[in-house]
């Protein structure tokens, strides 16, 4: 098989790729980023590539147009080398995998996701420390043990379990062939002053690791989030429940399909697993590091971690193969992950240290939302409760301490900054709120950091949809209107409306971010409708997310996202996710507590609901096809 | 003790739409045909009433069908290379009490004639013929957009029912529609959620929901008139339950999709089991009309004349009370 040398510019870096194999393809054993929401699949057109040298098979494509194609722009999904070849990957086809800096991360506008959730404005219940017992997955004992003398004779390791068991009590003690080989020795080298970590694992407690001295004062955990855009992990601790420290970074899976069906069938395909599973762990590895180098910490400190994140995002994370998820009858291989050490998993914390998940639910409804619901007390509530997480997925819970039960909506990444044209995340100049002045389209905006524009984020388009209706810009089914204003011009994909020289809404962002919305809406009509309930006898509506408690409700409500009922029932619970997780690695009785609610969340499949397709077109409109639902909503 | 039928009333009416406008209301035509009206599901009279009985409206071209069985030209045969003889053959002979102009020969890829041409023929169709009129597009966006304002502008006061506004592109036919006072026909594809949507869209840039006339597409007989019959029929439930926006009559073009149908169109000679071609097209169009009648049909776009005199039929045995 003859083989051509790809160069890809401007990372200058270069690859033997065999004949028949595609330059995406090559790009992704280099590790270069490179856009590709389809994973390859030749149909979202974001892989567009510049052969600047050399021969070409490229497979015909609707994605580039006839003025591209002359200019050398092909799909690098659909592109096969014949000779050597030298490409240059523009920046519109990368990913933005940039890290979310401190400075961003402790901004107002992060409040929730990226900020020390206790400055999230509280619900009732309050997210409370104390409702759960103080009892780490990992808890450092210093033991100061008597030495063995002719009186008291009894092995290293009862003599162990002996001084253990008299600070805690606890039955059965598991430990390592690998810590009883070095005990002896350890235990003699440290005049038997040494610090023990014991490990819940499954109900049963471990001896994780033995360490000479005193180190007990010196114990860490990461709580994280796995969503299918963002990861967020969270250091915290473990003796004073102090959180020090939160980073988040786009998940770089992203790479390889922007939502988790993409990911699953790339899954499939050669190699696919691996990779999904190091873009997962190399991002979660590189927050561990920031957070203990800024912290000063010593990695062999950090002696847990807990994860939160989508069925889906765990199976990748375990390196699990996904496949059975998007099968007929959507079975995942495991809801409840037992704690495992966090090293099989390719998480590096202390090389003994351990991982535990957030139990799932189901296929499409996992252990972040579990987590979610431990987080906000749903399932202690008295009175219905809605939790809905406007991200990717958008899963729904609906219930009180009687009932829960859930669905995913699907709603895609539009509303994390993904598949718009202007769409960023909730960073340094992302413009988060619009006033459109109805007598002259004036816009009136604010970014974040007050920074200069870079795009538009998730509350950011929520506010200029809204206005964008009751400025009479846009008609109810989003299609903007033909009015004298320099403002609105046509571009590519239909009609654009200018907010400032490079940032702009197309009808296309519009379609797509209504989709998004009416995903979310119509799932949780449904869940309500199932119930034999309307949205009036929801008492309180936990919003989880990246929005924080930046979202303006009224515009939310507006463009039909959230239910026409009265706005202080809703509540703000910002990345409720990680909260749970957060509760969990502090806390068995939080583990307890959420296998206790997984178990009792219904899951609800909308796929096969006859009602849902239909509830799903009526969403398609702003604020809906049936206005009733929205009496209050005039414009 | 005698049975009591249970009788179940509905707290809505669908809405009345006129078509075409007489001298005194300063049109040209000799009548005025009304549509809607109904207070209950379609021909139940022991719980509603019908003001009105559904109409039918013979579809004629702008210029000769290219795609039409010879069972089907046959009727009207040298009047299809004309417009407009083919309208007063329609009026005079088959006794058209409405007539549904479809403009195809303004489409770019199949004649492209002009505005100028289409407006001309309309004037003629409007001189030629007493009856009101329906004015269908040639479905190419661009060009329905220029030359139907320019009918509607040139038809004014003859308030006719022009189609179709779709949900992406309605704008400019309902701004023409409101401006020389015709009636509106809104296409949705077989979706009670995007017909009510379009309804909404209308409705706000200011046109009377009572003068919209809902086509919720259908399929013939064997192709999928079911679903098109269940849309229809929930649509008119919504109605009836209270829904105002959804309340309006129904036009169904019933004779475009039974003629393209291949139990119609084929002949004997090619499918000898499947019997005479003449009586198997009228039939197949004639059931697929009376199906639609049941569903809450208020006006059948119709081809064949025979096809359109059992459908008539069948329409006054419905009626009786």
């Amino acid at each position: 098989m003859p083989k051509f040398k790809i160069a890809f510019y401007p990372d200058n870096k270069t690859i033997e790729l065999e004949k028949g194999k595609t330059l995406l393809a090559a790009a992704i054993s280099l590790g270069l980023n490179i856009n590709s929401s389809c994973a390859g699949d030749g149909v979202c057109g974001r892989c567009k590539v510049l052969i600047k040298k050399g021969q070409v098979n490229s497979l015909p494509t609707g994605r580039i147009t006839a003025e591209e194609r002359k200019l050398g722009l092909c799909l690098a999904c659909l592109t096969m080398p014949l000779s050597d070849v030298e490409v240059e990957i523009p920046q519109d086809s990368r990913v933005d995998l940039s890290k979310i800096s401190e400075e961003e991360a402790y901004l107002s506008r992060l409040k929730g996701i990226y900020t020390k959730p206790e400055t999230i404005e509280k619900s009732t219940p309050v997210i409370n420390e104390d409702i759960f017992i103080h009892s780490p997955l990992a808890t450092k004992l210093y033991l100061k043990m008597p030495k063995p003398t002719p009186e008291d004779k009894i092995s290293d390791l009862e003599r162990l379990y002996r001084e253990i068991r008299k600070i805690k009590s606890i039955q059965i003690i598991q430990t390592g062939l690998a810590n009883i080989r070095n005990l002896g020795n350890l235990l003699r080298s440290s005049e038997f002053k040494i610090t023990v970590t014991l490990g819940n694992r499954n109900d049963t407690t471990e001896i994780v690791l033995i360490e000479p001295s005193n180190t007990s004062r010196k114990n860490f955990g990461i709580a994280f989030d796995i969503g299918t855009t963002t990861i967020s992990g969270q250091l915290v601790d473990l003796n004073t429940k102090e959180i020090l420290g939160t980073k988040a970074t786009f998940n770089q899976q992203a790479t390889f399909g922007s939502d988790i069906i993409t990911r699953i069938i790339y899954a499939q395909k050669e190699e696919g697993l691996e990779r999904l599973h190091h873009a997962v762990i190399d991002g979660m590895n590189n927050i561990i590091q920031e957070l203990i180098q800024e912290n000063k910490i010593d990695l062999n400190n950090v002696t847990c971690c807990v994860c939160a994140g989508n069925t889906t995002m765990i199976h990748l994370l375990l390196r699990v193969d996904p496949t059975y998820i998007r099968r007929e009858p959507y079975v995942p291989t495991a809801n409840f992950v037992p704690v495992i050490r966090s090293q099989e998993a390719g998480i590096k914390l202390n090389t003994r240290g351990l991982l535990a998940c957030v139990p799932g639910i189901s296929s499409y409804v996992g252990g972040d939302v579990t987590a979610g619901v431990l987080a906000c007390g749903l399932d202690t509530e008295e009175e219905l409760c809605l939790l809905i997480d406007i991200g990717t997925n958008g899963e729904i819970v609906l219930g009180s301490r009687e009932w829960m039960i859930s669905a995913a909506a699907s709603a895609g990444p539009a509303f994390e900054g993904s598949g718009v044209s202007c769409g960023m995340r909730a960073a340094k100049g992302a413009i988060q709120r619009v006033r459109i002045d109805k007598s002259n389209y004036s816009v009136n905006y604010t970014t974040i950091a007050s920074a200069e524009p870079q795009g538009i984020c998730g509350s950011g388009y929520i506010d200029l949809i809204a206005q964008m209706l009751r400025a009479g810009i846009i008609d109810k089914n989003g299609k903007i209107n033909d009015l004298k204003s320099e403002r609105i011009r046509t571009g590519e994909n239909g009609k654009e409306f200018i907010l400032i020289d490079n940032v702009y809404i197309s009808e296309a962002d519009i379609d797509n971010l209504k989709r998004a919305k009416g995903a979310i809406y119509s799932a949780a009509a449904i869940l309500v409708k199932h119930m034999g309930f309307s949205f009036q006898d929801v008492k309180k509506v936990f919003i989880a997310g990246g929005f924080g408690s930046y979202l303006d409700i009224e515009n939310a409500i507006t463009i039909g996202i959230l239910p026409d009922i009265a706005r202080q029932r809703f509540k703000f619970v910002g990345n409720s996710s990680l909260i749970g997780a957060r509760e969990i690695i502090l806390s068995s009785n939080a583990i307890h507590k959420a296998e206790d609610i997984a178990r009792k969340i219904t899951y609800f499949e909308l796929s096969t609901d006859s009602g849902y397709m239909d509830e799903y077109v009526a969403s398609l409109f702003f604020p809906h096809t049936d206005l009733k639902q929205f009496p209050n909503i005039k414009f | 003790m005698p049975l009591e039928l249970l009788k179940e009333k509905c707290s809505n009416a669908i809405d009345v739409v006129e078509i075409g406008a007489t001298a005194s209301e300063g049109g040209s035509r000799d009548r005025v045909v009304k549509v809607g009206g109904q207070t209950g599901l379609p021909f139940l009279f022991e719980e509603m009433d019908a003001p009105n009985k559904p109409q039918v409206a013979i579809e004629i071209f702008d210029t000769e069908p290219a795609d039409w069985p010879d069972t089907l030209k046959e009727p009207y045969g040298e009047a299809l290379k004309n417009p407009v003889d083919w309208a007063i053959k329609c009026e005079k002979e088959f006794k058209a009490d409405l007539l549904a102009l479809r403009l195809s020969a303004i489409h770019p890829d199949s004649g492209n004639k002009s505005a100028d041409e289409a407006v001309k023929l309309i004037r003629d169709v409007l001189s030629a013929v007493k009856i009101p009129l329906i004015i269908i597009g040639c479905n190419d966006e661009a060009k329905d957009n220029l030359v139907l304002p320019k009918i509607a502008e040139a038809a004014k006061g003859e308030r006719c029912l022009i189609g179709d506004a779709l949900q992406k592109n309605y704008k400019t036919l309902t701004a023409a529609c409101l401006a020389y006072g015709h009636n509106i026909i809104a296409e949705s594809p077989i979706d009670i959620n995007i017909a009510k949507q379009l309804n909404i869209l209308i409705s706000e840039m200011g046109f009377a929901v009572n003068r919209i006339v809902i086509n919720p597409t259908v399929g013939a007989l064997g192709y999928g008139l079911e679903y098109a019959y269940s849309i229809m029929e929930r649509a008119r439930l919504a109605a009836l339950g209270g829904d105002r926006i959804l309340s309006q009559a129904f036009i169904c073009f019933v004779g475009q999709e039974a003629w393209r149908a291949k139990e119609a169109k084929t002949t004997a000679k090619e499918c000898p089991e499947w019997g005479n071609e003449l009586e198997r097209g009228i039939l197949w169009e004639t059931v697929t009309a009376s199906a639609f009648l049941q569903a809450g049909a208020d006006i059948l776009i119709m081809r064949h004349p025979k096809a359109i005199e059992l459908i008539k039929k069948n329409i006054e045995e419905l009626m009786k009370r």
